[in-house]
């Protein structure tokens, strides 16, 4: 692990600051770890209130069929059951969704996907819930199951079509490499499942503790949903074991809100794992055509694709996914010719939504597989192919022509990861280093070692024109500061980044974060696409900022610390006292650089910011079993400026470790629109055991709005990752390989 | 789920466990397979017998030319047994390679063989080793070879009156060499395919778990690399297949760790 220890003077903060011990630049512990690490710390799922009855969720068992008839009395006759609500119970517009309300609350006569919530019942105990769920009586007639995209872009069943020409649309290279590509449903599989606990506030309205990625977005959809005033219903931050994408969309939540009125109590809903899988988003599922052609020394001409990508049932976020996937087709390279089409179709499997890296995983998995054949084709090195394309600051953006004001160190990031030495060749026969782990499943002489590389390019924060703002406050208060904000601690550290930035700008070492409930603050956006340090960052700062202006301003001193207000070097006022003489607070809204919508081709400033990073692989394979191991990967990442080595490191970390799932483990299996395999020993993740060795380098260029010049960094670990192990996979075995997850039975070619 | 409601026995002795088991019920050792399909609701039985405290049941004896091994021994002591490393070491390491620590502190071996879960890992040896399961019942005691025991899925040739008592093992003699190479689910433990070889001086025995519903012996050519191979795929008639592995993956799964579990026995 490389990482700064020490401040970058140039944008060091000013002698005040510096004094700050647990400030930015440091890697200050998280308030939340030891909880966590201990089991103290309360989690959704963990939530009681006195009185509270239990949830549970009648489901669709097809993934198109039209509902008959359906029949509640047995659910209601039993013991203990308080409510049972379909979607005629529903007041309000009954309808929600993340981009566009297209889902019903409950099943609307015709369910659309396998799962879909039919009822919901409320009941004194958790068995009791169930088995009044399951005692609900539904007749179906079963219809047409559309589970194929491409059937589905076939008769203009989408979400939404995205288009990109640029350039020359008639300019050819001297050498074409064509391929397709296919990646995997994966899952977000956060530990935590779906949760929830809503309160009746005995007036109509509830207060509603629920796993989430961005309160405010839920509060507009549950006002919406159920008819009420924005004032009767407050979404509260709660304890999230795990997002990465699959709390941008609700579920379970206005069933809860709903619930808890009808009954008058307290409301409890936990997804169990099986229910989990089928209850949130996946990442989409992509097919993707490309063509690459290039002149003989390695210059990219021209850049074709097609890419098609699942949406599933209801829209979530694909119009925005199928947005990403597209204008980050061409990777992190330079290209005149650019044509690229992206389609998000509408079809009857599971709705697939946000997950780590939106988009530009899949397209990642398609340029960089391709620019690896074409380096083969022209016997170049394929880390000399990509620099020698490498994008950089002042370019545009070989999609949209988007002039490239943001740092972007692309070609620092490759040279930094070709740099890191490789690891030795190993002799041992530990189970543990070897594929297949402790069976004893395989030996040395069995294994073949391979090396592979990706690189990639993500926009930072929301894109495409939508009005993407974060507010956040800051209060002195007699020991220090509080810092106010509803964004949501997913486990990334934001709380911890948070604190750090407010005593840099404020000089106090007191600071607490408090997570304000959607009535008590402004909306601080989503916590997704790598945006938070950045913008709920940037409130904090100004906030900050102000607020240590004012405190000074009021009494006329030059500085301020725990102990107060100083002039001159002298105390003049202690923080109690300032305190005392009346309320010091600042609350900023932070917006990004505007961006804007496409034009016809595609055209435009469409992105607010970028990051990069590059991931070799080191992979071991038994090519006879098929099976792997990941023995390293190295990285280097754009990070902008590092505001706590430790948090940046456990992202890219994290990051790595789920784009390592992609590349050989990690894959919904669905059939006809079902899902085989909702469970833990089913679903494969990567554990400790299976976790590579990590090394990263930081680049730090600082970025051109980010707090203290911070760039996102929780995404670009996930994307080029994946692609990295697949090229490592095809190095030792040799095989074409264009499909990931890279199962055992695609090495050995069943 | 929580479980359905049913009554709890622990007799002390084989007779009043045999009694009890013609009222109804289940006879319960280590738990793993039984708990789990009673909290999945797959299995309803009015009572479970739980076997934990008979003390003839448990335990490993030398016969000469043979171990016998109670029917509640766990896992762990067959793996930690010097008794089984010194005669029949593929059983030591084939227990050591079941499940978890966990597991192999709870599962018995006379649970495991009655469950008959394909994916097991004792079933494959058993009938590679030649065993014989020792049953007790209402009308005596009868033995069963282990290769006529494991019937189909989840069967047995226990009738549901009757108990496993023991398992007998012969010794590998006379420089017999015997090797179990298994491919573990990477999240269940349980055996994807495992595969047993043993060479003795009456030839060389070659038995198939986790393709197929019981495990399976190969019959035919296995002199060379891909004799091994299609005669292991010709011995898997009916390979069964799930969301990790196709049917066709075990089959080659088979053929590639019996050549390993040959070599290893050369």
């Amino acid at each position: 692990m490389t990482v700064p220890t020490t401040p970058d003077t140039q944008t060091a903060p000013a002698s005040a600051e510096q004094r700050v011990n647990a400030g930015i630049g440091r890697s200050v512990l998280r308030p939340d770890g030891i909880p966590k690490v201990k089991g103290n710390f309360a989690y959704v799922s963990d939530l009681q209130a006195e009185g509270m009855l239990h949830g549970a969720t009648a489901r669709s068992p097809f993934a198109h069929a039209r509902l008959v008839s359906i029949d509640l009395t047995p659910a209601l006759a039993m013991n203990g059951v308080k409510a049972v609500i379909v979607q005629d119970d529903v007041p309000g517009t009954a309808m929600y969704g993340l981009e566009h309300r297209d889902q019903p609350v409950l099943c609307d006569g015709t369910a659309r996907y396998w799962g879909e919530p039919v009822a919901v019942v409320a009941a004194e105990d958790p068995e009791t819930a169930k088995h009044a769920a399951a005692a609900i009586v539904m007749e179906w007639e079963e219809l047409d199951t559309l589970d194929d995209p491409e059937e589905a872009d076939a008769i203009d069943s989408v979400f939404r079509r995205v288009k990109v020409r640029r350039g020359d649309q008639d300019a050819h290279g001297e050498v074409v490499i064509e391929g397709y590509y296919e990646v995997g449903t994966q899952d977000q599989a956060p530990l935590g499942p779906e949760a929830g606990l809503a309160l009746p506030d005995g007036e109509g309205g509830v207060d509603l503790y629920g796993t989430s990625q961005w309160v405010h977005a839920d509060h507009e959809q549950i006002v919406a949903a159920l008819g009420l005033q924005p004032d009767q219903i407050r979404c509260h931050p709660a304890g999230i074991g795990g997002a990465f994408g699959a709390r941008e969309d609700m579920n379970l939540h206005i069933h809860c809100c709903l619930l808890a009125l009808v009954t008058g109590r307290p409301v409890k809903m936990v997804y169990d794992r099986a229910e989990s899988f089928a209850g949130h988003v996946h990442r989409h599922p992509a097919r993707m055509w490309y063509r690459h052609e290039a002149n003989r020394d390695g210059t990219l001409v021209r850049v074709q694709a097609k890419l098609l990508l699942d949406g599933g049932a209801y829209m979530s976020t694909t119009g925005a996914v199928i947005g990403n996937a597209t204008y980050f087709a061409v990777g992190p390279y330079k290209v005149d010719s650019v044509a690229i089409d992206g389609v998000g179709a509408k079809t009857n499997n599971p709705p697939c939504g946000a997950m780590r890296g939106f988009g530009a995983v899949q397209s990642c998995f398609g340029h960089e597989t391709q620019m690896d054949r074409l380096a083969a084709e022209l016997a170049m090195d394929p880390m000399v192919l990509r620099r020698l394309n490498a994008l950089q600051q002042g370019d545009p953006m070989s999609t949209t022509g988007q002039i490239i004001t943001d740092s972007l160190p692309t070609v620092d990031v490759m040279d930094a990861l070709v740099a890191m030495p490789l690891p030795d060749d190993t002799d041992s026969d530990n189970p543990l280093h070897l594929p297949g782990g402790t069976g004893l499943t395989t030996s040395r002489s069995h294994v073949r070692r391979g090396v592979g590389y990706g690189v990639s390019i993500k926009n930072i924060a929301f894109s495409e024109g939508f009005d993407d703002y974060a507010e956040a406050r800051v209060v002195l208060t007699s020991v220090g500061a509080e810092v106010h904000t509803a964004a949501i601690e997913v486990g990334q550290g934001l709380v911890t980044v948070c604190a750090q930035i407010a005593r840099s700008a404020l000089g106090l070492e007191h600071v607490a974060v408090v997570f304000d409930d959607t009535s008590s603050i402004g909306s601080a956006g989503s916590t997704s696409a790598s945006r938070q340090t950045q913008l709920t960052g940037n409130a904090v700062l100004e906030a900050a900022r102000r607020v240590r202006e004012m405190a000074l301003e009021r009494i006329g001193g030059d500085d301020l610390t725990d102990a107060g207000v100083w002039r001159n070097g002298e105390l003049i006022m202690s923080l109690d006292a300032l305190y005392d003489a009346g309320p010091i607070e600042f609350t900023a809204r932070y917006r990004h650089p505007a961006t804007f919508e496409a034009d016809e081709n595609g055209q435009g400033t469409l992105h607010a910011g970028f990051a990069i990073a590059a991931h070799r692989a080191v992979v071991e394979v038994d090519p006879e079993l098929g099976l792997i191991r990941v023995v390293r990967i190295d990285t280097a990442q754009d990070v902008g400026r590092v505001l706590n080595p430790q948090s940046v490191i456990g992202q890219i970390e994290g990051g790595i470790l789920q784009g390592v799932g992609l590349a050989y483990m990690e894959e919904l299996v669905i059939q006809k629109g079902k899902i085989l395999n909702a469970s833990f020993t089913d679903y494969l993740l990567p554990t400790f055991l299976d976790a590579p060795d990590v090394e990263a380098i930081l680049i730090e260029e600082p970025g051109e709005w980010g707090p203290f010049g911070a760039k996102g960094v929780g995404e670009p670990p996930t994307i080029s990752s994946t692609p990295a192990v697949a090229a490592a996979i095809r190095d030792a075995v040799g095989k074409p390989l264009n499909r990931v997850p890279i199962l055992p039975e695609h090495i050995v070619g069943v | 789920m929580h479980k359905a409601k049913f009554d709890y026995h622990r007799p002390e002795s084989v007779d009043a466990a045999l009694a009890l088991l013609q009222q109804g019920g289940k006879a319960l050792a280590g738990g793993h397979s039984l708990i789990p399909v009673m909290k999945m609701r797959l299995a309803q039985p009015d009572a479970l017998i739980d076997l934990g405290r008979i003390p003839d049941l448990s335990g490993i004896t030398d016969e000469g030319d043979s171990l016998r091994i109670g029917a509640t021994t766990t896992h762990t002591e067959v793996n930690q047994s010097d008794l089984v490393q010194a005669s029949v070491p593929v059983l030591c390491q084939t227990a050591g390679m079941i499940g978890d620590p966990q597991v192999r502190n709870r599962g018995t071996i006379g649970g495991s063989i009655a469950h008959a879960d394909p994916a097991a890992d004792y079933p494959t040896v058993l009938v590679a080793l030649g065993a014989t399961v020792h049953i007790q019942g209402p009308n005596g005691s009868r033995d069963v070879g282990a290769a006529d025991f494991f019937v189909d899925l989840f069967q047995t040739a226990l009738g549901e009156t009757e108990l496993i008592t023991a398992v007998t093992v012969p010794k590998l003699a006379g420089g017999a060499k015997a090797s179990y190479q298994k491919h573990r689910h990477p999240a269940s433990a349980y055996a994807v395919v495992g595969v047993c070889a043993v060479r003795s001086d009456s030839g060389q025995t070659v038995v198939i778990g986790g393709a197929s519903a019981t495990p399976t012996k190969v019959t035919g050519p296995m002199g060379t690399d891909e004799e091994v191979m299609s005669s292991v795929a010709a011995a898997i008639t009916d390979p069964m297949g799930d969301t990790y592995a196709s049917g066709e993956y075990r089959v080659h799964l088979a053929g590639v760790l019996a050549r390993r579990a040959i070599a290893a026995t050369a």
